[in-house]
């Protein structure tokens, strides 16, 4: 019976899976449109500072390179070149990294992966225990302590949070580095190095995660206390389950729901926090390269970013569907 | 000419309150070289920007790839402090009797960091490819050709005759480097992937990029100067924020920092802990204003004395104290006052009066309309710099305060390039310029006819040019009596100052934050375009 059940979830699984990935395509086409439109309203362009920061001042010069960079275009032709090329999976070519797009974008990308698996992994693991806590002790001191805690963290912007523990971890105590992802001049590899990565992951995870945990511990206590009230967990009590057990496997579980749910919602905010994180901790992530290429009209490196983030919150999204349906089987998303 | 766009992060306030400033300051020189130099270790250095798009750009690029690059390649000539000019890669060089050509005796023994000797043939191609293409070829209108007539002599020539002054400037020039040929022959040096990882003569290796993070370099242990570099690495580490780097030197992370690394208040805590000096020591070839520009295609610009009100109406000592916390003075001339060869007080002087400037203006025929208003401007602010978009609301309320009225808008820097450089899409704009001793071209080109160059930045935006001045302009081009030829340059100074096209709000002062292990810095005139080959740490 139990393989029955967990066939036919599969089966839906993949359903969803099939589906969202249609659906995907669409929407990738949406983001791609609106970002190059914005793109194109912005007034200077790329040409105009390459031009500048290589002292060209020759018209035909100037045409060559304009034609060169198919900036002669009109711009629904551009728009559409553009999208026929990445179709092909090219995002194409950053003269001021002098790189092809997707060379310059993963550089920098896995390092924003990594502060933003890390952050979410705190925010969660921090976020979830300090709700639960929260709503077994509630109107204790408990209770008022993640409160306060969580009000503090949700108030304090990223920015300087980030230099008040930079201030108190490295400048003070000396203990954590003030920046960079690893030490410079490199202390080897394998664990060695893995752990000096850790090392400097401390802080940045910290200064982006403790937001998000403020949010998840205030969504989680209410929607623990909501559950709570509720028939089933009573029927689980009544049938003599310990106060433990009730609070992990019925409570707790159906009170994850909201907390996913702003997870997926999340996962583009968590990309664009980490753009301030990275200039604070001087991690080297793809936040530096899109200030500089925002800065300094690179159109192809702010669209390759913009479309890469958009495919890691659309897939996080799907991951969160998923999820939802593993923590709650009733649940068939359409 | 250092582009004026590139120095984006003295925009992070690093200009330091005025007392501080002077106590501060006064701390430092006694530390800048001490004692027996210490060899071997690691000097981790910053700068008050970000990173740059290339390690090298033929074409300068900005301050930030100037910092990167300077440490691998070289010059030909190098200045003092004390303001002489000496030899490089170069071992001296002289003019002919005409000045329309000179001599350069290239230094022997010298090679690339490849193993590959140094040749004329390499400063034959630098020249004549990389100089005249792209580092300076504002400079080099008149450049008729370069040739190697042995192995040991490269001789340039000109048109015309070439004031020797200007021509040691030239072999100075911040990216005017001696680069392989064999690495960038029949190459686009723009897009030459040895930008990235290049191959120069100087004390310094190129060994990696971690992009986002730093560059790490090495000793270059054939380096010509005998026994040096002292130091076996030097990493130049980039942090956006300045509080930041603030936190990473009091750390203990980052020894040097140059071009304002730090906030002003930062720059008292360091100096107040005993292990750090701040000094303005090494900028004097590289003096940076913030400018005033009119736009002289505006019709309402065309009386001179309408322009004139304008520098009087803006209160220059208010900018400096307020905008710049005493780290500027106000500006005079179109030739900084650093500048011992070339400046001059006795000029036509626009101190803050709006008595004065509302009495021009009646003059030349705008009184005050019913509204309270003689005609509205539009004024921009370039947007590169934080200070620019301040000093625009007090340029704004001074000369509401005299009854012309402003639109002020503060663009991003590449709105701002296109408006005021290419679509001159301004009335008045506030911008920025930085200029060696040196006055041709990189200051006379914003007074010449042939300085309008749209699409061009730094150039002649406000439109203004008169026969006189384009024919003082080339005059002082091919003066060669260095006397004569102050003269005529101070001639240019009381003329451009009299017309107000464009003239120097303020003159801005950087500064460099050290810990006091590290010596022998701050000891060239373009400090952070130089080699660092004697910099040492003490233990």
């Amino acid at each position: 019976m139990a393989a029955v059940a967990a066939g036919s979830r599969g089966r839906a699984a993949l359903r969803l899976l099939r589906r969202r990935l249609i659906q995907a395509v669409p929407l990738m086409l949406g983001v791609v449109v609106i970002n190059f439109c914005l793109i194109q309203l912005a007034p200077g362009s790329f040409l105009d500072l390459m031009t500048a920061e290589n002292q060209v001042s020759d018209p035909a010069t100037i045409e060559l390179l304009r034609k060169t960079y198919g900036l002669d275009d009109p711009v629904w032709l551009q728009l559409v070149k553009y999208i026929w090329a990445l179709m092909q999976f090219d995002f194409g070519f950053s003269y001021r990294q002098n790189m092809p797009v997707i060379q310059a974008i993963s550089v920098h990308l896995p390092a924003t992966l990594l502060l933003m698996v890390s952050s979410i992994t705190l925010a969660l693991a921090v976020g979830v225990a300090a709700g639960v806590v929260a709503s077994v002790k509630v109107r204790t001191v408990w209770d008022s302590l993640v409160s306060i805690a969580a009000m503090f963290f949700f108030a304090a912007p990223s920015f300087w949070l980030g230099i008040m523990l930079i201030v108190l971890f490295s400048v003070k105590l000396g203990w954590l580095p003030v920046g960079g992802m690893a030490t410079i001049g490199g202390v080897g590899g394998g664990v060695a190095g893995v752990l000096d990565i850790l090392h400097h992951l401390i802080l940045p995870t910290l200064a982006l995660g403790l937001f998000y945990a403020a949010i998840y511990a205030r969504v989680m206590r209410s929607s623990m206390l909501e559950v709570a009230q509720l028939d089933f967990v009573r029927t689980a009590r009544a049938k003599g389950l310990s106060r433990n057990r009730v609070t992990v496997s019925h409570v707790l579980r159906n009170a994850l729901l909201p907390v996913v749910t702003i997870l997926g919602v999340q996962m583009g905010t968590v990309l664009a926090g980490s753009v301030v994180i990275e200039s604070v901790f001087s991690w080297p992530g793809i936040g530096s390269l899109l200030f500089d290429s925002v800065s300094s009209r690179n159109y192809p490196v702010v669209l390759g970013i913009m479309v890469l983030g958009s495919l890691v919150v659309i897939a996080a999204n799907i991951a969160v569907d998923l999820v939802y349906m593993w923590l709650d089987p009733r649940i068939e998303i359409r | 000419m250092t582009n004026g766009f590139s120095r984006r992060s003295f925009a992070a306030g690093a200009f330091g309150a005025g007392a501080l400033a002077a106590g501060i300051i006064g701390k430092s020189g006694a530390s800048l070289a001490q004692g027996t130099p210490k060899r071997g270790g690691t000097l981790v250095a910053t700068w008050g920007g970000g990173e740059p798009q290339a390690c090298y750009v033929p074409a300068g690029g900005g301050s930030s790839p100037t910092f990167s690059s300077s440490k691998l390649f070289e010059r030909l000539g190098r200045r003092t402090m004390e303001g002489a000019f000496e030899g490089e890669l170069a071992e001296a060089w002289k003019p002919a009797a005409d000045f329309k050509s000179y001599a350069i005796k290239i230094r022997k023994g010298v090679k690339f960091h490849d193993g590959k000797d140094m040749t004329v043939d390499d400063v034959v191609y630098s020249i004549g490819e990389i100089w005249k293409k792209y580092a300076a070829a504002a400079a080099l209108t008149d450049f008729a050709g370069v040739e190697a007539p042995d192995s040991d002599t490269v001789v340039v020539t000109f048109n015309k005759p070439v004031p020797e002054f200007f021509f040691s400037s030239l072999l100075c020039g911040n990216v005017n480097y001696v680069v392989p040929k064999h690495v960038y022959a029949g190459s686009d040096p723009v897009t030459n992937p040895a930008n990235n990882s290049p191959t120069g003569t100087g004390p310094w290796k190129f060994k990696e990029w971690v992009r986002g993070s730093h560059f790490e370099y090495v000793r270059n242990d054939a380096y010509w100067r005998k026994d040096m570099p002292y130091l076996d690495r030097l990493i130049i580490r980039y942090v956006r924020d300045p509080a930041g780097r603030a936190a990473a030197m009091e750390a203990g992370d980052i020894h040097i920092g140059v071009f304002n690394p730090v906030a002003p208040p930062d720059i008292k805590r360091l100096t107040g802990t005993g292990k750090f000096v701040a000094t303005s020591k090494g900028y004097e070839e590289s003096v940076w204003s913030t400018s005033f520009e009119v736009n002289m295609r505006n019709p309402i610009f065309a009386k001179r004395e309408v322009r004139q009100a304008m520098f009087f109406a803006i209160d220059r000592n208010l900018i400096a104290k307020t905008v710049y916390y005493g780290y500027a003075r106000p500006g005079t001339s179109p030739i900084f006052s650093p500048n011992k060869e070339f400046f001059t007080a006795d000029t036509f002087k626009t101190a803050f009066d709006p008595k004065k400037a509302a009495a021009l203006l009646d003059a030349a025929g705008h009184p005050k309309q019913k509204d309270g208003k003689r005609f509205t401007l539009n004024l921009l602010a370039a947007g590169w710099f934080a200070e620019n978009g301040k000093i625009g609301a007090i340029v704004k309320q001074g000369l509401e305060d005299v009854g012309v009225g402003i639109n002020l808008t503060v663009p991003d820097r590449p709105s701002s390039i296109k408006r005021i450089y290419t679509d001159y899409d301004f009335d008045v704009a506030i911008s920025n310029q930085a200029n060696p001793s040196e006055p041709v071209p990189s200051t006379t080109q914003y007074y010449t006819s042939d300085g309008i160059k749209k699409g061009v930045p730094f150039r002649n935006a406000s439109g203004f040019h008169t026969p006189e001045v384009d024919a003082l302009v080339e005059k002082i081009k091919v003066e060669t009596d260095p006397a004569k030829r102050k003269a005529l340059v101070v001639e240019f100074q009381k003329i451009t100052t009299l017309e107000c096209p464009n003239l120097p709000l303020v003159e801005l002062e950087s500064i460099t934050v050290a810990s006091t292990r590290v010596q022998n810095h701050s000891n060239d005139p373009n400090y952070l375009a130089a080699s660092w080959h004697d910099i040492w740490l003490a233990s």
